[in-house]
């Protein structure tokens, strides 16, 4: 059934088709691809305060969606949604349907560690771990449990991040002596390192300069053959320049209470979105009017 | 659903395999290790409790005293294996060793020791219970392993011995790790391994009980102190006129409180005028003045001065503060000062609180945000300005804490008067600081010095924990009273 | 304002010449006399550091010099030139060791539970409350503490005025100075190394175990070898459970001794300076220098064992 090596997953996913089921419809080529979330009706709230209101979007596979918008306008939290990582935040609260191929991930049989591990996440910041840049690499198989070859994983992962020829005399030295661009690609290696089936990045090149971010990119359009990804990024043209797919948020005042709310506008291919947006809000947004 | 390891072989030859359905192998020790391992931990408690009845029958008979009581002996047990499954948690070495010994046999053993010891204690057919026990205990084995077989071979981990699940046993012979990702197909799919699952709710339940224990030496403190505070106003002995008696002499039954006071606030006062000023004085060279080189000299003195202990403070108070300083410069004024004086115990309490003062005033003041000090110098203010006029007022409510907490140990601060004050066991009312006296704390000292002497002796031994609960009050409401300012001064910021 | 106001009208501009633009250090008295008062007090805080230690070494000179290894190897005695502190190292190394089981798991558990698990609850409020009022009683109060629960509610087991009932107390007495600092270093641990590690799928305590206690290790350490320091200077307690200021040894087994009279380094000191100081302040002096080394000594190793733990986190 699986032909999948667990140790060298690349190999033979490469030569997959895009789109691979998880269910039991069989694949039809050329057609959309399969859907990995389905977002119905998603609202996050922070107490009282609803911070995302009515999001409902699907997410592709082997696709990079994008999120941008303004800051303030949800982006994140509803990617923080798509593992679990709200339930870090003791007063945040999520309703409404997130499908992970067709099933409900906040039904209560789901343990939010199990969906992170499947659904690996890249932060804003690069943060390594204090420790050698094989301990970083090689914590998630290691806490996942996962047998094999660690050695292998480790090379596996980081010449999958594009890291390997950089870093391959020096796995022993601590990850926090590396540049800024280098770490950021070593956690998306840690990430990719306990093979998940989506990888979510949260601004990932917010905190780095523009070499290093065309770095990640390029990584990214390669990673597209083999992984899900989903990215917030307020950087338009970064969106533009990966995504297949964009999803405009913005942040609008509550006539109540004056609050302002996340809120899903338009959501398309790419190429639409940025030549012929339908929506006025994101033509001004993408032209620059404001945000 | 039912795809197990079993069904992979045939599968993976099929001409469109998904990718995204991967084998899943349990990476667990085989069941029989672990089953064996299983019956040699049970084995092991069974061992030791059989043992503790047998030696026990014979050594002191069946109706004979056995030292420690069967509780005791039930909490040890208790204890290793809690230590045990702790050790488990923590370390390489113990994880390899939980990995393979299921959770098991310690808190029924346990129990089942205290029965047995119970039984034959009373030399009921000791020996009967001992066998029924054990084969209670090889029986309930020989059960959990089948049950652990049936779960084990179970196509996806799971049996009608579900019935099982949430205890401990099927939490660990039941399957946790997954080499990869397993298929999904339902909302279970997404549970996460049993063995984690119950080390993360292990490992939660003994850092609540560690969070407790700080409440329950609180009620310990309170309870105890204060029933025995009550046992002394209760006594028979006990008026309320002797509170005010003449003198401290809990001996002869004379509490006066008055000159306990007396000799406190002496000696409070003093060390809040030795330490206030050099204190503050410091805090704030060391947050506005000092360059770093110089904080690396000065930090250090602060934190060895704060290092010191009392005792040593109590002697050098003796040795020199009162013959060297006092004696000298006492005679310039026409004051006689002894050895012990309160004066002296006051100023050795003062050096004691330097570095509690200086270090919490200069938290404070460092904790008043750069932009201020700029707005300040922006305007063109010097810099005695800047620290008086901005800095300062910005960080009082810190200060004053600072201070309070300062009172609060000077009040609660033993040693140094105990040696240097010159009260023992009786003094009367003194109110001239160059006089020795006494204070609460070092009527306590005095007190528990000869707790032997005092138990049997009528209410003095009870005064003891009167003076503690006083103490106990009087520096909780100074503790409260500068941890509310601080919090209000951590909001401003 | 009268600081700020006597060389700065304000109210007419200032004529722009290079004089109004120098350096006006002699017109800034006030600032240089606050200047001086600091000094003089950080001088003062030298001088009193400076003059405990003169002193105590001093004064300890004759015994230390005349009779060093009888001082520290002999028992306590009646004769000022057999007395020693014996007894009391060994008293205080015990108390020290009890101290180190007992608080170090307690409190280092009690800061994970409250930085990592607890939520906002009346609960976990309560129990913050608790720790920081207790590290605020006076340690006496400690003392009666082991005396009414150690020495004579668990006498069967501590033997009553024993080592161990010193060692339980103190451990109690140092609890909420672990936690407190133990809390803080925990706290410092920046929130993105946690996301990192549950973005992995790791759970809170293989977050914990794995990440925040390693990076945290280095405060934690610190202040709980710190707390140790203070334990061993602690005598107020010892005092009121009674730690014998004298006693003597017969053929006894070792958890005889665990369970029989004892006494510490701070006792001793406290015992030789209560005694009349024209024989014994020398005693009083050099046992003062060897609770000062201990405690000093002890600092030490909490500094190095900082250095060496942030190097190998490599920060």
């Amino acid at each position: 059934m699986s032909s999948l090596e667990v140790n060298n997953p690349k190999v033979s996913m490469s030569d997959q088709l895009p789109s691979s089921p998880v269910s039991e419809t069989p694949p039809t080529a050329g057609d959309k691809p399969e859907t990995v979330f389905t977002v119905r009706d998603l609202n996050v709230y922070y107490g009282d305060f609803r911070a995302v209101v009515d999001v409902g979007l699907e997410v592709y596979e082997r696709e990079i969606t994008a999120f941008i918008g303004p800051s303030g306008c949800g982006k994140s939290t509803v990617l923080r949604c798509f593992n679990r990582m709200n339930d870090l935040i003791d007063i945040a609260r999520v309703e409404g349907q997130l499908l992970f191929h067709d099933i409900d991930l906040y039904h209560p049989d789901v343990d939010p560690v199990a969906v992170r591990r499947r659904i690996g996440m890249v932060f804003h910041k690069p943060n390594p771990f204090p420790k050698s840049i094989f301990d970083n690499v090689a914590f998630g198989p290691k806490i996942a449990g996962m047998g094999g070859d660690l050695d292998e994983i480790v090379e596996t992962s980081l010449k999958g991040a594009g890291l390997w020829d950089e870093v391959k005399d020096r796995l022993d030295k601590s990850a926090l002596g590396l540049s800024g661009g280098q770490q950021q690609r070593l956690c998306i290696a840690r990430a990719i390192a306990v093979q998940p089936d989506v990888l979510l990045m949260d601004e990932p090149c917010s905190a780095l300069d523009p070499i290093a971010t065309g770095t990640i990119e390029e990584l990214m359009r390669e990673m597209k053959s083999q992984y899900t990804i989903v990215i917030v990024t307020h950087n338009m043209q970064q969106a533009a320049r990966v995504s297949d797919r964009t999803a405009f948020f913005t942040a609008e005042a509550d006539e109540a209470t004056g609050q302002r709310r996340g809120k899903l506008v338009e959501y398309d291919d790419t190429g639409l979105i940025f030549s012929n947006p339908n929506d006025e809000r994101t033509e001004a947004y993408i032209t620059g009017r404001f945000g | 659903m039912s795809d197990t390891s079993t069904a992979q072989a045939p599968e993976a030859a099929s001409p469109e395999p998904p990718a995204k359905l991967r084998s899943w192998t349990p990476t667990t020790p085989a069941l029989r290790s672990r089953a064996l391992a299983t019956a040699v931990e049970g084995i092991l408690y069974l061992v030791i409790v059989m043992a503790v009845a047998v030696v026990e029958y014979f050594v002191a008979g069946p109706i004979g005293d056995f030292g420690l009581s069967n509780w005791w002996i039930g909490f040890v047990i208790m204890a290793i294996w809690q230590g045990w499954h702790w050790a488990g948690a923590q370390t390489p070495i113990g994880s390899y060793i939980d990995h393979y010994f299921a959770d098991s046999a310690g808190a029924p053993a346990c129990f089942w020791c205290i029965a047995t010891r119970q039984l034959t204690r009373f030399g009921f057919l000791y020996a009967l219970p001992i066998l029924a026990f054990s084969t209670n205990i090889v029986m309930m084995f020989v059960l959990f392993a089948v049950a652990g077989l049936i779960i084990h071979f179970t196509p996806d981990g799971r049996a009608p011995w579900d019935l099982f699940a949430g205890t401990h046993l099927t939490e660990s012979l039941a399957i946790e790790r997954s080499v990869a990702l397993a298929e999904i197909t339902k909302p279970a799919d997404f549970r996460l391994g049993r063995q984690r699952v119950a080390e993360n709710n292990r490992a939660r339940r003994i850092m609540l009980l560690a969070g407790l224990s700080s409440v329950f030496i609180s009620v310990l403190i309170v309870w105890n102190i204060f029933s025995e505070a009550w046992e002394f106003v209760a006594a028979d002995e006990f008026e309320w006129s002797l509170l005010t008696d003449i003198g401290w002499f809990p001996r002869r039954n004379k509490f006066d409180l008055a000159t306990l006071f007396v000799g406190t606030l002496w000696i409070t006062g003093i060390a809040i005028l030795v330490a206030g000023p050099i204190g503050l004085g410091v805090a704030i060279y060391l947050s506005e003045y000092a360059r770093p080189k110089v904080r690396t000299i000065v930090k250090p003195m602060i934190e060895t001065l704060a290092s010191i202990p009392s005792v040593v403070l109590g002697f050098f108070a003796i040795a020199f503060i009162s013959p060297d300083i006092l004696k000298r410069f006492g005679g310039l004024f026409g004051i006689d000062f002894g050895i012990f004086s309160l004066l002296s115990a006051g100023i050795g309490v003062g050096i004691l609180s330097v570095p509690i003062v200086a270090s919490i005033a200069e938290d404070a003041m460092r904790a008043v945000p750069r932009e201020l000090r700029e707005a300040s110098y922006g305007l063109g203010a010097r810099k005695a300005t800047t620290a008086l006029r901005v800095v300062f007022p910005a960080a009082l409510s810190g200060i004053s804490a600072a201070l309070i907490v300062a009172i609060s140990r000077a009040i609660g601060e033993t040693m140094v008067v105990f040696i240097a004050a010159g009260g023992s066991g009786g003094a009367i009312f003194e109110s001239n600081p160059s006089e020795p006296g006494q204070t609460i704390t070092a009527a306590m000292a005095s007190l528990g010095a000869g707790t032997d002497s005092v138990a049997g002796s009528g209410i003095a031994f009870q005064s003891l924990y009167f003076l503690g609960a006083l103490l106990f009050i009087m520096t909780l409401i100074l503790n409260v009273f500068s941890d509310a300012i601080v919090r209000r001064f951590r909001q401003v910021y | 304002m009268t600081a700020l106001s006597p060389d700065r009208p304000g109210k007419t501009r200032l004529p722009l010449t290079l004089e109004s633009l120098k350096r006006q250090r002699s017109k800034d008295g006030f600032g240089q006399v606050f200047q001086g008062l600091l000094l003089f007090s950080v001088a003062i805080a030298f001088a009193m550091v400076a003059t405990v230690l003169i002193t105590v070494l001093i004064d300890s000179s004759e015994v230390l010099r005349g009779q060093f290894w009888d001082f520290l190897t002999n028992k306590s005695s009646s004769d000022p030139a057999k007395a020693g502190v014996a007894q009391g190292i060994r008293g205080s190394l015990i108390i020290a060791g009890i101290v180190t089981l007992v608080a170090f798991p307690v409190g280092i558990g009690a800061a994970i539970y409250l930085e990592e698990y607890a939520a906002d609850t009346p609960l976990t409020r309560l129990i913050e409350v608790t720790v920081r009022n207790l590290a605020g009683v006076p340690s006496i109060v400690y003392g009666l503490l082991g005396l009414a629960v150690f020495v004579q509610g668990l006498g069967g087991i501590t033997g009553g005025s024993s080592v161990i009932s010193a060692g339980l107390t103190l451990a109690i007495l140092v609890l909420p100075i672990i936690i407190i600092t133990a809390s803080e270093s925990i706290r410092a641990i920046p929130s993105s190394l946690r996301e990192g590690a549950y973005g992995l799928g790791a759970t809170q305590w293989e977050v914990i175990r794995t990440q925040v206690l390693p990076a945290a290790m280095p405060g934690i350490l610190t202040g709980a070898v710190l707390s140790i320091a203070r334990a061993l200077g602690e005598a107020a307690p010892l005092l009121v459970i009674g730690a014998a200021a004298f006693y003597s040894t017969g053929f006894q087994g070792q958890l005889d001794q665990m369970q029989g009279a004892f006494t510490a380094l701070p006792m001793n000191v406290a015992t030789f300076a209560k005694l009349p100081a024209d024989v014994w302040a020398g005693h009083a002096a050099a046992a003062s220098v060897v609770v000062l080394v201990l405690v000093f000594s002890i600092n030490l190793v909490a500094i190095i064992a900082r250095a060496r733990l942030t190097k190998k986190l490599g920060r």
